[in-house]
């Protein structure tokens, strides 16, 4: 895992005299590079905790544990917040999704800092306005996150991991994400084309 | 046989959270590498002008799937102490219809919106916000829908034992479809810069 | 030019690399091999001896009273046994269904049926399936009975005996039943009448509803 951080660094490297040079963004990692780099990691949580990455399932302990803290009895009441709740011994925000995805946060920055592609804005298409596109950023994030949890999991959960696994809910959840996003992209496209 | 680390009690929990840390921090900056952070690149993938999602997701999943095979072959790695989610067949195919739509609509995945938020893309914190409303939806609604979600569950099962194949045989094949499906992509890609003219988003 | 030449192969290289790697795995094997399907005799063997393999019926009782709930208890019996009684908290899962069950080969798994041999035939299953955690209910139902349920005082019992018994009589009401004091060297003991299936209200577990699942490990 450290191997593969350095090896991304190294390639981040190659752009370096522009970055002190000017604020033009470096380009992004060759996509099989990325693409290697990003196995590893996931090798590597394999290896040392004998899991795998994940993303929606945080976001799940984070609500579990709010409603808990706010209304114990309905959290407790329910076998979905249940599950990310546990046996009550320990705070559901003392789980190892919730500290990877902090790390992602952390990870993004850096990577994003030391590319010079730090920048405050909204991503769009040039043919929607920003509050159209905010409007259907959380329409998007509504769908998908009930989807992850119908779906057990979400690309990185499920997709992700459970494809290297080569488990058969995963891939059944792969397929069906690629499918229904192509069978919408024609409606959508003009948000980002 | 001595991995997984922690399923073999070399440390406990608390360090284990360590490492989710440190393995999150590599996840995050690999996915803001490959570009993920930006919408535009993102979405590119569902209008066939740059397939770079299919590209990293499908060299992960190869890279993870055989390195974890070889590790597990040569004893080092128990595969059977590796987490595997249960498969429950029809609401996963839902869920992932869902996930899909979500994705196109919405420009994000959650890891990839971890990102985007962490670069500045205001888009993505909205998109997060939804997340978390559709997630607490589904929270709300689990007593109708606990049905639905636990309905036709098949266990712990992987593709070598659905189709009765050794797993390096279907090893071999998801590897055979990802390198045709790079060329594939790589040729997509070209036909459709060239029908554009050159013009890239 | 000659750059553009060295980065347009690397991906080629990677992908015959990949590609032959992928070929060999076709003759590799099972990469569960040694893990899931394979029993440990001398492993196996070691844990039998040692009887670690065992909970006895006290100890399963002071877990379900302290509410604990990083175990499923599994009780092997009939359907229609398993509606007379069974232990707080089990689950009626008959011997050919146990691989079906959803048990997770990570989670400790506790075995119970009337005597001890399916819940050690149950236990040597599970075990040589890779089930790391499964352990049987010392002596199984009938044990849970004698020494749960319906603890006896002898006779001539020790002053540690007694304070065992007077511990033992309050973790009995606690699950309904009925401490059998006073003359047990009689041998003949009153009537026994199964507790009913609901906890007493009043009991610190029943107002927690059922013992809450183990906390999910996926997404």
């Amino acid at each position: 895992m450290h191997a593969d951080a350095q090896s991304l660094a190294a390639d981040a490297g190659q752009g370096h005299e522009s970055h002190a040079a000017a604020r033009t963004p470096q380009p992004y990692v060759h996509p099989y590079l990325a693409g290697f780099g990003l196995g590893l990691v996931l090798l590597a949580s394999f290896v040392i905790m004998g899991r795998g990455l994940g993303a929606s399932g945080a976001f799940s302990s984070v609500i579990a544990g709010g409603i808990d803290a706010v209304a114990p009895a309905h959290a407790q009441g329910n076998a979905f917040y249940g599950e990310y709740l546990g046996d009550g011994s320990r705070s559901p925000l003392m789980d190892w999704l919730v500290f990877e995805v902090l790390g992602v946060f952390v990870g993004g920055f850096l990577s994003g800092l030391l590319a010079g592609r730090f920048k405050k804005e909204i991503g769009r298409g040039p043919a929607i306005t920003s509050g159209k596109r905010l409007v259907l950023a959380f329409i998007g994030g509504g769908i998908l996150g009930f989807g992850s949890k119908l779906a057990r999991g979400c690309m990185s959960g499920q997709a992700l991991t459970g494809g290297a696994l080569l488990n058969v809910g995963s891939w059944a959840a792969m397929m069906c994400i690629f499918a229904g996003a192509y069978a919408v992209a024609y409606f959508v496209r003009r948000q980002w084309q | 046989m001595n991995a997984p680390l922690f399923k073999f009690g070399l440390f406990g929990d608390n360090v284990g959270l360590i490492f989710a840390f440190v393995i999150g921090i590599a996840f995050g900056f690999a996915l803001e590498r490959a570009g993920f952070g930006n919408v535009r690149k993102l979405t590119a993938q569902f209008y066939f002008t740059d397939l770079a999602v299919f590209k990293v997701m499908f060299t992960a999943i190869v890279t993870a799937m055989t390195g974890l095979f070889y590790l597990a072959w040569i004893g080092f790695v128990d595969l059977s102490q590796v987490y595997l989610t249960d498969t429950y067949i029809v609401p996963q195919a839902v869920g992932g219809l869902l996930l899909g739509v979500g994705f196109v609509v919405g420009g994000y995945c959650p890891g990839t919106s971890c990102v985007a938020v962490s670069t500045g893309k205001i888009d993505a914190v909205v998109f997060l916000v939804g997340i978390v409303a559709g997630i607490f939806a589904f929270g709300e609604m689990f007593p109708l829908l606990e049905s639905f979600y636990n309905a036709t569950p098949m266990g712990r099962i992987t593709l070598p034992e659905l189709l009765h194949v050794p797993y390096g045989v279907v090893v071999f094949l998801v590897i055979l479809m990802a390198v045709g499906g790079f060329a594939g992509a790589t040729w997509v890609e070209k036909t459709m810069a060239a029908k554009k003219g050159g013009q890239t988003a | 030019m000659m750059k553009r030449l060295a980065s347009l192969s690397v991906p080629q290289k990677a992908a015959a690399a990949v590609i032959a790697l992928g070929f060999l795995g076709l003759f590799a094997g099972d990469p569960y091999k040694g893990s899931r399907y394979t029993i440990d005799e001398q492993e196996l063997a070691r844990v039998v001896e040692t009887t670690v393999d065992h909970v006895s019926p006290q100890e399963l009782a002071d877990w379900i009273i302290q509410g604990k709930a990083d175990f499923r208890l599994i009780d092997l019996r009939t359907e229609n046994e398993f509606k007379e009684y069974h232990i707080p908290g089990a689950e009626n899962v008959p011997l050919t269904a146990l691989m079906n069950h959803g048990l997770s080969t990570q989670e400790k798994i506790v075995l119970y049926s009337d005597g001890g041999i399916h819940s050690a035939q149950a236990w040597f299953l599970l075990r040589a399936k890779g089930y790391s955690a499964a352990y049987m209910l010392f002596g199984g139902l009938e044990e849970w009975k004698d020494r749960v349920l319906f603890p006896k005082r002898a006779a001539n019992a020790t002053p540690a005996e007694a304070v065992e018994f007077a511990r033992m009589s309050a973790v009995s009401a606690y699950f309904g039943g009925t401490p059998q004091s006073g003359t047990a060297d009689t041998a003949t003991t009153p009537a026994i009448v199964m507790p009913k299936l609901e906890m007493p209200a009043s009991a610190p577990a029943a107002a927690g509803g059922p013992p809450k699942k183990k906390k999910k490990e996926g997404c």
